[in-house]
Formats: structure tokens, C-alpha cells, sequence
């Protein structure tokens, strides 16, 4: 199943990723529409610098944007007393509607990846964007300036993480 | 040709539906049947949010109504009254005899009632079934005034539920403070405090010993000192105790639940239990447990499964924790140390260091080490970080590095990630396993 990675040799902490995802839940989905009508919600991806407190951001430091691993097993879906953290397609969703917010969830995540919002916020892979392909595919892959976020297997991004980096500026230029 | 399974689970709730769905997963065209001696399978924990008139009966379900009969699996409605594990045969209440290859107990655990002179009067109610919560609602409009027995989550809920729907409502406490099985003196403060700012009374310290009444109609409730609640109606809320009937005459070894190993078998061959009946493996304890949870009971149901599909999985353990939200307030605690030492065994209470911090108003957060260890933790108001704290408590990482920052811990994994590095032979998950190999390059 395609999930989304982060190479934290690309990325630079700039948390454009959590803005587009913020902007992408959104009914408007547009960012000035957004701010301006208070519709923004938190962002389902944190930018996280290794070893260090978000924003404090250590210069220098190992910074990468992690969301929902989609688990399987998936701690939070054995959770689930409603049933509203599910499976489908190997995906991890949370069906709103259902959510009680009662946070059985976010104590069993181990990741931190489940915001406690009223209901259980979570990556959703964005499913109004399923028409889409490529980069576009998903709101934080398609912001990410320098293309740090991959959306694949692991196996995949595996490959990607044996390649030098370089390789990839260049082939932008 | 491979011969088909014949698997049978008896109890159809947590337990027994993650393992019925786990079967079918990987048995595409094995013979499944569940018996349960309740018409539908619904959630237990949100029985307090239909009793309050938060969901409605059809919102229940955790599982699609017709869960079962789309998996291909049959499921009975009938209790289990023998077993017989030398003939592989379970017998019903309704005569049918099921045999079966491999046989799961997922029979949960029913309610503890004190025993106290008028205990069995109609009037007094368990809260762990979907009739209870239903008989409790019928009698709602001859309801003015209910006495609560226990101060532990399933009498708090309900509490707080009948409170919601306009009762007067009195919570009567044996220990000396609310949530004993859940939360540390102080922080259960918190907690009855806001019960009463809510205007439920809560007596601790209040040992009940009789109900009163006539035959028809409950009148209050006596506690030791001679004093008298009156009352119409009252809601036990005092544990629960896992329902071994089925053992009765069968060489299955039990202690407080039914003893199973890290495959979750029984010590009778091709019978395995999972769920509140199950004493299973706890990672804290260091000896086995009943850790009456939800999400330990779905976790267990899928393992077991896995190993009556012969798919040898162990069973980490499970642990004390849980999360719960009392009038709006979520908190969320996890560990034995946040407990009050106490007849409970294992080592509640033990640690050697206290972190404690009140950042803002109405969030309070505190943290239990030994030996540079998180033991436990309580998180009141601001949730967000328990799954963070609870994997390096069960993973047992020395969080030295981090101490001083510990409490102000957000979500985010990124600060504690080299610790997970560190001790990546503890972190085998998948995800765990790539993340690690990902910050590793
Ligand atoms: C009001 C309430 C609130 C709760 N809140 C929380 C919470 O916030 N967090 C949490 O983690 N947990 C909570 N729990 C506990 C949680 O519901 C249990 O841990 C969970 O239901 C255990 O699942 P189980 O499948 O092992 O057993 P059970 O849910 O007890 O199910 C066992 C089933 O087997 C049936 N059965 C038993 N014997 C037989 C037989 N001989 N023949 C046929 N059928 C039989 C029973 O009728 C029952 O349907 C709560 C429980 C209640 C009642
Ligand atoms: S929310 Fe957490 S536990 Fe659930 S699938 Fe995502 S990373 Fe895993
Ligand atoms: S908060 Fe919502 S999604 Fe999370 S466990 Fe509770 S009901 Fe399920």
C-alpha cells in the first residue's frame, strides 16, 4: 500500500506540508478563504527535529515531517470503542461521524500522530484528492519544496533513500 | 485437500468479534460460528453515553449489524452451558451441540455485586449489558434520587450519565478517594471535585451495607456509620469478574481468570481464551493479569486467533491504563506507580520520583519514575502526549536525557526519537523498524 515518507535528508523544517495539510481539510481549501473564515483545524503532519523540542528548533539539527504510519495491526484501531478507527484498504481512517472523542486512541498511538480535537484527527490521505496523480496526489507531498515527502512503499523509498541526494537537486535544475 | 477448520467462539463482543474477523482474514473457508447469549453485539464502554441519551441504541454497533453474516461466520443466540474439551463439544442452552477444532473462551466478565442485605431487590442495577442500561432507563421517570456503589469508572460513568439526564445522584466511595484503580489521591481530587461542581454528591470512605425497601420499590441505601441515602433506584459500579462458568468440570487451569500462556492457550489443548476472562501476560506486573481494557481485549482476540490459524504469534503483554472523560474533562492515565498501594499485588505505588506540573488551569500533568523510568503517568485536561509516554513506559527506556523536559512533552516523537534509536531491538513494530532506518541514513 502507497503510504507517504519523509526524507530528512531533503527536508529543511520549513512546515510547508503542515500549512497545505491544515488548508487541505478545510471547505474551502483555499488558505487565505481559511484563515480568514477560522477554519482551520491542526495539521495532521508535525515537523519534528530529532532529539530537540519542536520549535526550538536546533540548527543543523535532523528535522523530518511524520504523520500517521497507517499501522498494521494498528494500535489505535484496536482501540477504537466506537468503531470510528478502521481499516479500509490497508488505510487507517477515522470515520468522524462515529468518534465519541473518548482518546482511547491517542493513548494507544505510539507515534503521537492522533490529535485530540473535539474528534480523533488523523492523515486521511487526503481523499478528496484520489482523482489526482503524481506529486499532487496528497496536499503535503504536493507543497513539499523539496520534494522531502514521498508517497510509495517502503520499499520504494527505500531506494530513494540509497540514492544520493544530489542526484535529485540536479535533476530539477 | 486441507480439511476445514471448525472454529467456535463463545462471547461475541471485543474479544470474540477481532478474533472471528482475524479467522475469516486468513481462513477464507473455515467454519466459524460464535455464540453469544446476547442479540446483538455492541460496544460496552459507550453503554454510559446511551444511559446519558448520547447515542442512540443504533449507534452502538462497533461493527456493521450484519458484521458477522458478511464474514460468512454464524453466529448463535444462545448461551454456552457445557464443555466438554475430551469430546471437542461445547452444548447450548437451546440443546444444540457445536463441535469444533479449535475453541476460543471470549466470555468477558460480568459485574461484582456487594454482598449487602437487599442487594437482589428490582431497582439495582449492574451497568455491563445492554438490558441493564435499558431497565435502568425504563425506571428513569419514577426516578428522583440514585445511589451510585463504587467511584470507579463504570460507576462515575454512570453517575455522570444519570446526572445528564436530570437525577439526583449520590456516589457511594469504600476507599478513601474516587478512580482508585485509575488515578493517585491527588489527582482523583481533581475529578471529585468536579463531580460536585456538577452537583453529584461523592461520599468516600462510605461502606454501604444494606439496600432498603419493600419488595417493589427501593428506598435508600444504608452505609456502615448507620447513616441512610435515600434513594429510588441504585447502580452497582464495583469491578468485575470474569465469567468461568464453562470451566466448571473441565481440567482448564484458572486462578482469578482463566490461565493462558504468551500463545493465549488454555491449559487444555485446542482451547485458548482472550478478553476480560483471560489472566494474560501484563508487561508491568511481571505476572500474569487481568487488565479488564477494551483495546487489550480486541489486541488478545486477534493473537489468539492467529494461533488457532497455527500462525505462532506471541502475546506482548498487556498493561494498566485508560481514558476517560468525566464532564468534558479527558484524562488519561496509565501505569501501576499512579495507583494507591493497595490489596491489588504487583507493585502499585513504587517509584522514586515524582514530576509534576500545572502549566495552565485545568491541565495537570504528572509523571512517575524509577530508575530513570516512566512507571506511570496521569494527564488531565491536555491529552495529547499519552501514546508517546505510554511507549517508552512499556518499552521500559531510560528517559534520563529527557527529564527535564518530560513534561512538557507534546506529541511529537521527533524529540524522543533518538532514545527509540537507542533501543531499537525493543521497537520490532514495522513502523518503528522504517522510522528508524529512515533517520538512521
Ligand atoms: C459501562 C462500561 C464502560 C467501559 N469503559 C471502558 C473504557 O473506557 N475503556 C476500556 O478500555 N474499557 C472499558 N470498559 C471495559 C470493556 O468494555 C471490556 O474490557 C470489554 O468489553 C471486554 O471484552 P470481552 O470481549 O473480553 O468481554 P465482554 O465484553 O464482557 O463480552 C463477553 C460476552 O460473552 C457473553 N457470554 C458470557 N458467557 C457466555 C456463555 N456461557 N455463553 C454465551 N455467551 C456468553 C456475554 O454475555 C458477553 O456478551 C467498559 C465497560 C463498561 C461496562
Ligand atoms: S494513528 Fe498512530 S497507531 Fe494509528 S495507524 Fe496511524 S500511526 Fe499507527
Ligand atoms: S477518540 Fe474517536 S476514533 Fe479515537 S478511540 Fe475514541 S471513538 Fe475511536
Amino acid at each position: 500500500m502507497e503510504r507517504l515518507f519523509c526524507d530528512p535528508r531533503r527536508c529543511v523544517g520549513c512546515r510547508a506540508c503542515e500549512i497545505a495539510c491544515a488548508v487541505e481539510h478545510t471547505p474551502s481549501k483555499d488558505l487565505f478563504v481559511s484563515v480568514l473564515n477560522r477554519e482551520l483545524g491542526p495539521p495532521r503532519r508535525r515537523v519534528q527535529t530529532v532529539g530537540a523540542q519542536p520549535y526550538r528548533v536546533a540548527i543543523g539539527g535532523v528535522v523530518l515531517s511524520l504523520g500517521c504510519h497507517h499501522c498494521d495491526p494498528a494500535p489505535c484501531v484496536d482501540a477504537c470503542i466506537t468503531g470510528a478507527m478502521h481499516k479500509e484498504d490497508g488505510q487507517t481512517v477515522c470515520d468522524t461521524d462515529k468518534c465519541v472523542g473518548c482518546w482511547m486512541c491517542v493513548m494507544r498511538c505510539p507515534y503521537g500522530a492522533i490529535t485530540p480535537k473535539v474528534k480523533a484527527i488523523k492523515c486521511d490521505l487526503c481523499p478528496d484528492r484520489r482523482e489526482k496523480v503524481g506529486r499532487s496526489r496528497y496536499a503535503c507531498v504536493e507543497a513539499c519544496p523539496t520534494e522531502a515527502l514521498f508517497a510509495g512503499t517502503f520499499e520504494e523509498f527505500q531506494r530513494v533513500l540509497a540514492e544520493p541526494v544530489t542526484a535529485v537537486w540536479e535533476g530539477r535544475q | 485437500m486441507k480439511k476445514t477448520q471448525r472454529f467456535v467462539i463463545i462471547g461475541a463482543s471485543a474479544a470474540g468479534s477481532s478474533a472471528a474477523e482475524t479467522l475469516r482474514r486468513y481462513d477464507p473457508t473455515a467454519q466459524i460460528t460464535v455464540v453469544s447469549d446476547e442479540k446483538i453485539t455492541y460496544s460496552k464502554p459507550l453503554l454510559s453515553y446511551y444511559l446519558a441519551g448520547k447515542l442512540g441504541e443504533e449507534q452502538l454497533f462497533f461493527r456493521a449489524p450484519d458484521f458477522y453474516e458478511r464474514l460468512g461466520i454464524e453466529r448463535i443466540h444462545a448461551r454456552a452451558v457445557g464443555l466438554l474439551p475430551e469430546k471437542s463439544t461445547v452444548e447450548l442452552s437451546d440443546g444444540q451441540k457445536l463441535k469444533y477444532d479449535k475453541l476460543l473462551l471470549a466470555t468477558g466478565a460480568a459485574p461484582r455485586f456487594p454482598k449487602v442485605e437487599g442487594i437482589h431487590r428490582d431497582g439495582v442495577f449492574g451497568l455491563r449489558k445492554l438490558e441493564d442500561a435499558q431497565g435502568i432507563l425504563t425506571r428513569l421517570p419514577k426516578t428522583k434520587r440514585a445511589v451510585v456503589l463504587g467511584g470507579g469508572l463504570v460507576g462515575l460513568k454512570a453517575a455522570e450519565a444519570l446526572k445528564e439526564r436530570g437525577v439526583d445522584v449520590t456516589v457511594l466511595i469504600d476507599s478513601p478517594h474516587a478512580l482508585s484503580q485509575m488515578l493517585d489521591e491527588s489527582s482523583a481530587r481533581i475529578f471529585e471535585r468536579i463531580f460536585e461542581q456538577n452537583g453529584v454528591t461523592i461520599r468516600t470512605k462510605a461502606k454501604p451495607v444494606a439496600v432498603l425497601g419493600t419488595k417493589e420499590k427501593i428506598e435508600g441505601v444504608q452505609i456502615a456509620s448507620g447513616e441512610v441515602f435515600p434513594c429510588d433506584l441504585v447502580v452497582v459500579g464495583k469491578g468485575v469478574d470474569p465469567s468461568l462458568e464453562l470451566l466448571e468440570g473441565t481440567q482448564i487451569r484458572k486462578d482469578y481468570g482463566v490461565c493462558v500462556d504468551d500463545y493465549l492457550r488454555t491449559s487444555v489443548e485446542n482451547i485458548y481464551a482472550a478478553g476480560d476472562v483471560a489472566q494474560a501476560r501484563d508487561v508491568l506486573r511481571g505476572e500474569p493479569w487481568i487488565n479488564a481494557l477494551w483495546p487489550c481485549a480486541v489486541e488478545q482476540g486477534r493473537v489468539a486467533a492467529l494461533n488457532m490459524l497455527n500462525k505462532e504469534t506471541i502475546y506482548r503483554g498487556s498493561m494498566r491504563m485508560n481514558s476517560v472523560q468525566f464532564f468534558g474533562v479527558p484524562v488519561i492515565s496509565a501505569g501501576l506507580a499512579v495507583l494507591t498501594p493497595g490489596p491489588l499485588g504487583g507493585h502499585p505505588g513504587e517509584h522514586d520520583e515524582t514530576l509534576e506540573a500545572q502549566p495552565v488551569p485545568g491541565i495537570y500533568r504528572k509523571i512517575f519514575l524509577k530508575d530513570e523510568t516512566i512507571v506511570g503517568f496521569v494527564l488531565v485536561g491536555d491529552v495529547e502526549a499519552a501514546g508517546v509516554l505510554r511507549i517508552l513506559m512499556e518499552r521500559r527506556v531510560t528517559i534520563a536525557p529527557v527529564k527535564d523536559e518530560l513534561l512538557e512533552l507534546g506529541p511529537d516523537l521527533g524529540r524522543v526519537l533518538p532514545l527509540i534509536i537507542e533501543n531499537k531491538e525493543r521497537f520490532v513494530e514495522r513502523e518503528f523498524q522504517e522510522l528508524v532506518h529512515t533517520v538512521g541514513v
